[in-house]
């Protein structure tokens, strides 16, 4: 049986069940949340490895067996079509989510309205896991939005602060209007080709590029860099994931700009567009905008005195660095360098997620003990929070790309290709690299400094904060110890498999 | 295909470092106010400020050359930088727009002319 729907049921069920399951206790509310999440982590790890061992597209058509018309030769249905890329990044995305309900479990108690809170966090997680598991363009709008919409709502549930309602009306007005944008290429890729099956759609860009397409792909790509927090289209980012409470912040920061950003770019360039259009102009497109990413995120992170807030602009700057890689690998198509690049960006994404995830989770505990996340404030937390500055100190080695953590696995791959490419890139990226290291030894000194007044009350926090973190600074830390090996066994065959394009067309159509 | 940089990349690097060493000196000798090459006439300021603030055959500049050294510039450039980024401003709708029209106006461009 294709466990793949599921992926989508399991969730969505959870999400509206969540009221009813809330009338029965508010303690069952919290174990139904968990275990929702963790079936569908369990999914997602059966999907992945069913891909991963036959190396074979998965396909789920919705309705019927085939998603060809009766007598016609035709998709007609919504199909949804995994290839590695996207089941890892669906493991990715259930993973820090099931994490992110944990640590809410403490983290969120003194809230109230949690139902509707873990109502929205299960809604925004299928949202993602629609994003990257579908292989129909508009199918994959619809899932945007419904990822989006939750994620306006989360920024702002904290709704007794204007920190939150700002954000998230700010968010909210211009991550429609990028969506909107999104909208408008698709709409004019579905007029010009009248298909919305990415498969069909990609056969027919290839056998005839217009003009047209061209200017979809300029809409959708320019609104996939807003969802991605690019720069020059980053501010929203600075404002939103600070103001969310912080499990939330993990998974915008995590996995919301990775699906909704990076992989559906990766997604729209390489499966729909491959080779039809001139691959260093598009090539070039991206790295332009990742060079501009990584200087700007990693340098504004320099600057800020609030602890979310850096961690909000690190995540602009690592941003760039996949672009850098998905850039990469597109202008250097069919080649070495652009495998390696390709790589290096899948790599980085999963890296980042679980690094990023980790930090905002420290950002949170710190806020949970102290009351304050203003650096200025948290000096010699580590004598009170010995484990949460220890997660933190593992989670910015790992950001800086410090071997044997993983982060230095996947950056390394990215500086080698674009050293490759062209030596330019690789200082670009090395500069980039300082600037982040600059911001978090800044943060680094600030814990180990001397004792200030207001931390002399903190302490770790508990249980439920601390194991989320413990499982994430494994994970850092079991991923840096065998880079090569997850980098030949997954994330190779993952970028080889984004980039045969073929195959994707070939696993709807037949052949 | 994982093979550590080789020596070439060293290298490479190294020339790198160089070239944006150099194009940070320049930057730190224009943004450094009064700092010039040795030559006839000139004045070399190693630190501080020039105190009758005066560059020979700059005389009509009274006042506006401070002297400092080049180093001082540059992280005075450094500073400067990074006082314009502490400015940031997340304010306006209309500016958010108006980045997000400009990022698609620039893909636009790039893929009708190459694309």
């Amino acid at each position: 049986m294709n466990a793949l729907p599921f992926l989508i049921i399991i969730p969505l069920f959870g999400a509206f069940s969540m009221p009813i399951v809330k009338l029965i206790g508010e303690k069952l509310r919290d174990i139904w949340a968990v275990i929702i999440s963790a079936a569908t982590l369990g999914v997602a790890v059966d999907v992945f490895y069913t891909i991963w061992k036959t190396n074979q597209i998965v396909v789920y058509t919705l309705g019927a067996t085939t998603p060809l018309g009766k007598g016609v030769g035709f998709p007609i249905r919504i199909v949804w079509e995994v290839d590695l890329l996207g089941a890892l990044i669906a493991v990715t995305i259930a993973f820090v989510s099931l994490l992110a309900i944990v640590y809410s479990l403490e983290y969120m108690k003194h809230d109230t309205g949690l139902d509707k809170y873990y109502t929205l966090i299960l809604i925004l997680e299928l949202g993602m896991l629609g994003i990257v598991i579908t292989g129909d363009i508009f199918n994959f709008y619809v899932f945007l939005e419904i990822m989006s919409i939750a994620s306006y709502a989360l920024v702002a549930f904290r709704n007794d602060t204007w920190e939150g309602i700002e954000a998230g009306i700010k968010y909210m007005f211009v991550g429609s209007l990028a969506s909107s944008f999104i909208l408008l290429g698709i709409a004019l890729l579905y007029g010009q080709y009248g298909t919305l099956t990415m498969a069909y759609l990609s056969q027919y860009i290839t056998r005839e590029p217009t003009l047209i397409s061209k200017v979809a792909l300029a809409f959708i790509l320019g609104g996939l860099l807003f969802k991605s927090g690019a720069v020059p289209v980053h501010m929203w980012l600075a404002d939103a994931h600070p103001a969310a409470p912080s499990s939330i912040s993990a998974m915008l920061s995590g996995l919301v700009i990775k699906a909704g950003g990076v992989y559906a770019i990766a997604r729209i360039l390489f499966s729909i567009y491959s080779i039809s259009l001139n691959i260093k102009a598009i090539g070039w497109i991206v790295i332009f905008f990742a060079c501009l990413t990584l200087i700007v995120g990693n340098a504004m992170a320099v600057v800020q005195t609030d602890m979310k807030r850096l961690f909000a602009f690190s995540s602009v700057g690592q941003i760039g660095y996949i672009l850098l890689g998905i850039g990469i690998g597109i202008a250097a198509y069919g080649t070495k360098v652009g495998d390696i690049a390709l790589a290096g960006a899948i790599y980085h994404t999963v890296n980042h997620a679980i690094m990023k995830a980790l930090l905002f989770l420290v950002a949170g505990a710190v806020l949970h003990e102290v009351g304050t996340k203003n650096l200025n404030e948290l000096s010699g937390l580590a004598k009170r929070m010995p484990l949460t500055s220890f997660a933190f100190l593992v989670g910015a080695a790992a950001i800086i790309g410090l071997p044997p953590l993983n982060g230095f696995a996947s950056k390394w791959l990215i500086y080698e290709s674009s050293a490759l490419y062209n030596p330019f890139l690789a200082a670009i990226a090395i500069l980039g690299t300082a600037f982040c290291t600059a911001a978090y030894i800044r943060v680094l000194f600030t814990f180990f400094g001397k004792e200030s007044e207001k931390v002399k009350a903190a302490k770790d926090p508990g249980k439920a904060m601390v194991i989320p973190m413990i499982l994430l600074i494994i994970a850092i830390i079991l991923m840096g110890l065998l880079p090569w090996q997850i980098n030949d066994s997954i994330m190779l065959p993952t970028a080889k498999m984004l980039e045969e394009s073929g195959k994707y067309v070939l696993a709807v159509l037949g052949g | 295909m994982f093979g550590y940089w080789d020596a070439l990349y060293f290298i490479y690097v190294l020339i790198i470092g160089l070239v944006i060493s150099y194009i940070l000196m320049k930057w730190g000798e224009k943004a450094s106010m009064g700092t010039r090459r040795v030559g006839d006439g000139t004045k070399v300021y190693l630190s501080g400020e020039d105190e009758d603030e005066v560059i020979p055959q700059f005389e009509h500049l009274r006042g506006y050359f401070t002297g400092r050294h080049v180093m001082w510039g540059l992280i005075r450039g450094i500073n400067r930088m990074f006082i314009t980024f502490r400015r940031e401003h997340t304010g306006l709708l209309t500016d958010y727009v108006a980045y997000l029209l400009v990022t698609v106006a620039i893909i636009l461009g790039v893929l009708i002319i190459w694309g």
